[in-house]
């Protein structure tokens, strides 16, 4: 995939995961090469197994390929230290859990502010404004002081992308965003990712969800850990 | 303040119960260490403190004759002297309703002006008059007397006399009487005279001016004023150079310290191993939150940071509990050692080292625990952490032996599943059983020396086969009247012996001994008895024990064996004297001073005092306290009417009475650790299996999910439990064993100078076992009452 018009923010290059169980070695990625131009919705599907997750693993820095090289806004991610991989995340990549994941002891506001501490990204006393501010983004600025468990599964993704925009990362990804909501809510989510892409953040969404392939500027299909398939939506 | 700080003061608060636990842990460690250490710091000082306050006298010159007032003033006249003093000090007996003690008489020669070896004042009269004592305050316990009563003494050359006693003092140099089993009284030399002796003061105690803690110095200077006496014309007997400075118990006194000290030392450790594994199940519990605050940009620095935050706070809380509470375990701890010491405490505040080193320890031993688990938790990839699930198969493999031991059919399934179980996490297996292991040893330990001291003390029959000592103040020929003994109704045998003080002899030096003013610390006797002797069995160490009576042979015991060897010659002072004896053998004696055996005739040829005895050693039948109680008074009944002056007369049960006092605060004191490391040991065992089963929450609810009843899973979790309790008493047995060995055999050389043998409490044991099958029992109940509480929805969506 190649957009002329947009530079590609992220550019896999030949890379292969090799995972070793006891059954022996699995190959969840297959010398498989992909750019994303920036400011882009983009969709992974996939079977279970095929290898969705891990693609996105190793877009976010989570992971690291057996072999092929990453680059991630002219980083070659894979050779960051562990150290320094998590402080340029915390920067350069929202991430969004299916199951939300947001510290249980923590208010809405302090998991938002969170990431902006880890990265010291943004002045102490600039922080509280700008996570209030995120939460307003994503409505629910008036949860901005209640625990997580008090709080619905939306409320609680909205939260997380919220957390996930803390740092202003260029990149937001989300594994299976929806997957723990009613079709309601999973609408919502998507319009604020739709926004977030327009807004020029690149958003790379793993999901299972057929009805809101509209959504995304591209869809990229796996299967046995190969790109098998590349379409923009009609 | 910082975001992630509100997660560690949230996470700290969220669990109390936890959390408290492991305030508690360390908390005890903490309390252990300042109490001890407390303790020990104002002992120490006010030890030193006390004893130098009585201006203990730097050397005693023991002469033949009597010392006058115009002797003292020359003595001060001579350089490097401070002081002089003439004194006397004489060994009576007192009764105390029908039994005889040994009473030492302290004779003053000016109460008003005493320079050396000072008695404080406590009560009554200041100065005693004639035919009147001052008591020391320890000793009308012993007595079962009180100011204003009167008390009967016998000195070796009078009759019995009533004795009023007027005033109280208190000699810190002095242990208490109930321990020595002796009296102390202070009486002027016409008092002495009332009682029937005609001896004057016969004492020299000087205090040098320089170099007062010097042994070497104040030798030489005592031996200069010895030699002045000497060319004065007087005899010199003895020069008697206590350990400068030093309290008589001070070695026993630190030794009792360091062992307090090493166990106080060890219960943190215990603590901190717990916190550490306690660490290891919040990590395990915060995995995925661990996971999350990477993928937010955490460092693993930045998250060890956290976790060692939330520790060093919990430890704060445990110090802020401990401290003062260590405080008052400390007085009480000082208290009740001043009282065994007979100490006065004039100065209980605690140097502020301690309380730093009490902080320091609170904090840093826990934090390097739990370090470890922080460190390896918080470096785990991202990926690891997002999908964690919980205790995982990786360590039973197909043909690994506890697969194999769990397939035993005759084992029930549930038994079969627990086995594998406790194998699944080993690393974590490991720190449960070292905990358990540590707790085990360290409480059996202590009860296996506490039961060694006291087979120790049984000893003492074993090794004494008489029941009474009785010393003589005169030699005397006594064939007819150890006949005359063997009369009596239950005396099996009786002996003639002989004593002699002695030291080991320097060439152009007088005879120095170490022993203290109260005659028995320090002291070393030469012991002359019949070979062979069928009234002593002593336990030979090394060469042979006498069996030529016409032999220049000695067997010295372990205080007096010094560096000497089996086929040396040595030389001892007797009687001012120098003979030379040729060293057969060692003894390892339980309960004696220094002592240099030899045979009877020889020693009677040497000091001229043939088919003579000085000692009378006596058994009775029955050997039991209180046959013994009333053969004494046969015996000494019989003595009396015989017209024999008698010097002392010990029983055998005193004597072990005397010793078991010696160390009854550091029995008491291990059994108390013991309790302590029993208690932190159980706290382990419960945090180590509530981690556990916390981990497999999920797998339990698959469990349910399949079938598997409550009891069922109750069944699972329990005999995991006692499997890994089981397991950690072998290992506890075997390290209580090498412990056991060591710490008994280093109170054994300082109290004794010889080892305690090696003693298995089977009671320490039974306690153990009983408090592993209960703590287990205990400990696996609420986990396993919480894996049946939560629902099976909620524990297969368990994160």
């Amino acid at each position: 995939m190649n957009h002329p018009q947009n530079k590609n923010l992220i550019e896999l290059s030949n890379v292969t995961k090799s995972f070793t169980l006891a059954s022996g070695t699995f190959q969840a990625l297959k010398n498989v090469s992909l750019q994303i131009p920036k400011g882009q919705l983009i969709a992974i599907t996939g079977k279970s197994g095929s290898g969705k997750s891990t693609l996105l693993n190793i877009i976010a820095g989570i992971d690291k390929p057996t072999q092929g090289s990453v680059s991630i806004n002219g980083i070659q991610v894979e050779k960051l230290s562990e150290s320094a991989l998590a402080t340029w995340r915390g920067k350069n990549v929202g991430v969004v859990f299916q199951f939300f994941q947001l510290l249980p002891t923590l208010t809405i506001l302090e998991n938002v502010m969170l990431p902006m501490d880890f990265c010291n990204s943004y002045p102490k006393r600039e922080r509280r404004e700008r996570a209030l501010a995120l939460l307003e983004q994503v409505n629910i600025k008036e949860q901005a002081d209640k625990l997580p468990s008090t709080l619905s599964g939306g409320q609680q993704q909205r939260a997380a992308i919220a957390r996930a925009l803390a740092n202003d990362p260029p990149i937001i990804i989300a594994d299976e965003p929806t997957g723990n909501l009613d079709s309601q809510t999973a609408i919502a989510i998507f319009e604020l990712f739709a926004a977030l892409a327009r807004s020029g953040k690149t958003v790379i969404i793993v999901t299972h969800e057929k009805d809101f392939s509209s959504y995304f500027e591209n869809v990229i299909a796996i299967a046995d850990g190969e790109i098998v398939n590349e379409r923009v939506p009609a | 303040m910082q975001t992630r700080y509100y997660k560690v003061i949230r996470d700290l608060t969220s669990d109390y119960s936890k959390n408290f636990m492991l305030v508690l842990a360390i908390a005890v460690g903490v309390f252990g260490i300042g109490a001890i250490l407390d303790g020990y710091s104002v002992i120490k000082r006010e030890m030193t403190d006390n004893y130098k306050s009585t201006m203990p006298a730097s050397a005693t010159i023991e002469i033949e004759g009597k010392i006058t007032k115009g002797l003292v003033d020359s003595v001060k006249q001579i350089s490097g002297i401070a002081e002089a003093e003439r004194h006397a000090t004489l060994v009576a007996r007192m009764k105390v309703g029908e039994k005889w003690y040994p009473l030492l008489l302290f004779i003053i020669d000016d109460f008003k002006e005493k320079r050396t070896n000072k008695a404080f004042y406590i009560s009554g009269e200041r100065e005693p008059v004639a035919g009147t004592m001052l008591v020391e305050r320890t000793a009308f316990g012993l007595m079962q007397a009180k100011e204003g009563d009167e008390l009967i003494i016998k000195t070796p050359n009078g009759t019995p006399q009533k004795i009023k006693l007027v005033g109280t003092v208190h000699d810190p140099g002095l242990a208490p009487a109930w321990q020595e089993q002796t009296g102390y009284g202070y009486i002027t030399l016409s008092t002495l005279h009332l009682l029937g002796e005609t001896t004057g003061f016969d004492q020299l105690r000087i205090l040098v001016s320089e170099n007062q803690d010097s042994k070497k110095h104040i030798t030489e200077v005592a031996q200069t004023v010895a030699h002045r006496l000497e060319q004065a014309g007087y005899e010199v007997h003895e020069i008697q150079v206590p350990p400068p400075g030093k309290h008589p118990h001070q070695g026993q006194m630190s030794t009792v310290m360091t062992i307090f000290i090493i166990f106080s030392f060890l219960i943190l450790i215990l603590g901190s191993i717990l916190v550490a594994t306690s660490m290891a199940t919040l990590m395990v519990k915060q995995v995925r939150q661990i996971g999350v605050m990477k993928t937010i940009g955490a460092t693993s620095s930045q998250i060890t940071g956290l976790y060692l935050l939330m520790i060093t706070l919990l430890c704060v809380i445990a110090l802020v509990i401990a401290i003062p509470l260590s405080r008052l375990a400390a007085a009480g701890f000082y208290n009740q050692i001043a009282v065994l010491l007979n100490l006065e405490i004039r100065n209980s505040s605690i140097p502020s080292w301690v309380v730093l080193l009490q902080i320091a320890s609170g904090i840093f031993i826990p934090v390097i625990a739990a370090a470890f688990p922080v460190i390896r938790g918080s470096r785990i990839s991202v990926r690891a952490a997002l999908d964690n699930h919980g205790a995982n198969q990786q360590n039973i493999h197909k043909n690994s032996w506890e697969l194999k031991f769990s397939q035993l059919s005759f084992l029930s399934e549930t038994f079969r599943l627990s086995i594998r179980n406790v194998f699944r996490l080993r690393s974590r297996l490991v720190m449960t059983l070292g905990l358990l292991a540590a707790g085990g040893a360290m409480f059996m330990t202590a009860l296996n020396v506490s039961e060694a001291w006291n087979e120790n003390l049984k000893r003492i029959y074993v090794q004494r086969l008489y029941d009474l000592e009785v010393r003589l103040n005169n030699s005397i020929q006594a064939d007819s009247l150890l006949e005359e003994i063997k009369t009596i109704q239950g005396v099996s045998r009786a002996e003639g012996w002989s004593y002699s003080p002695t030291s080991v002899s320097k060439s152009n030096a007088f005879e120095v001994t170490q022993t203290y003013p109260d005659k028995g610390h320090g002291s070393f006797t030469m012991q002359a008895l019949p070979v062979p002797t069928q009234l002593l069995k002593p336990t030979i160490v090394a060469g042979k024990w006498l069996n030529n009576n016409t032999a220049n042979d000695v067997v010295l015991n372990q205080s007096s064996r010094g560096s000497l060897k089996v086929g040396d010659i040595v030389s001892f002072n007797l009687d001012g004297q120098v003979t030379q004896w040729n060293v057969i053998g060692f003894t390892e004696d339980v309960g004696s001073p220094a002592i240099a055996y030899v045979s009877l005739e020889v020693f009677s040829k040497l000091k001229n005092t043939q088919g003579q005895v000085k000692m009378l050693r006596i058994a009775y039948a029955d050997r039991t306290k209180e046959n013994a109680v009333r053969k004494n008074r046969e015996v000494e009944a019989l003595l009396e009417r015989e017209n024999i002056s008698i010097s002392a007369a010990i029983p055998v049960w005193l004597l072990q009475n005397a010793i078991a006092a010696h160390m009854k605060v550091l029995v008491n004191s291990l059994l108390a650790m013991a309790i302590l490391m029993a208690f932190v040991g159980t706290l382990g065992l419960m945090s180590t299996m509530s981690m556990n089963i916390l981990e497999r929450t999920r797998e339990i609810g698959v469990m349910r999910a399949i079938g598997a009843t409550p009891t069922k899973i109750k069944n699972l979790i329990v005999w995991e439990g006692f499997f890994i309790g089981a397991m950690s008493i072998f290992l506890a047995v075997a390290l209580s064993l090498i412990l056991s060995t060591y710490l008994g055999r280093l109170i054994g050389n300082l109290s004794f100078r010889t080892p305690l043998t090696l003693t298995v409490s089977l009671l320490a044991l039974g306690i153990w076992v009983l408090i592993i099958i209960v703590g287990s029992y205990v400990a696996t109940l609420y986990p396993a009452r919480r894996a049946n509480k939560i629902t099976t929805r909620e524990a297969l969506t368990y994160e």
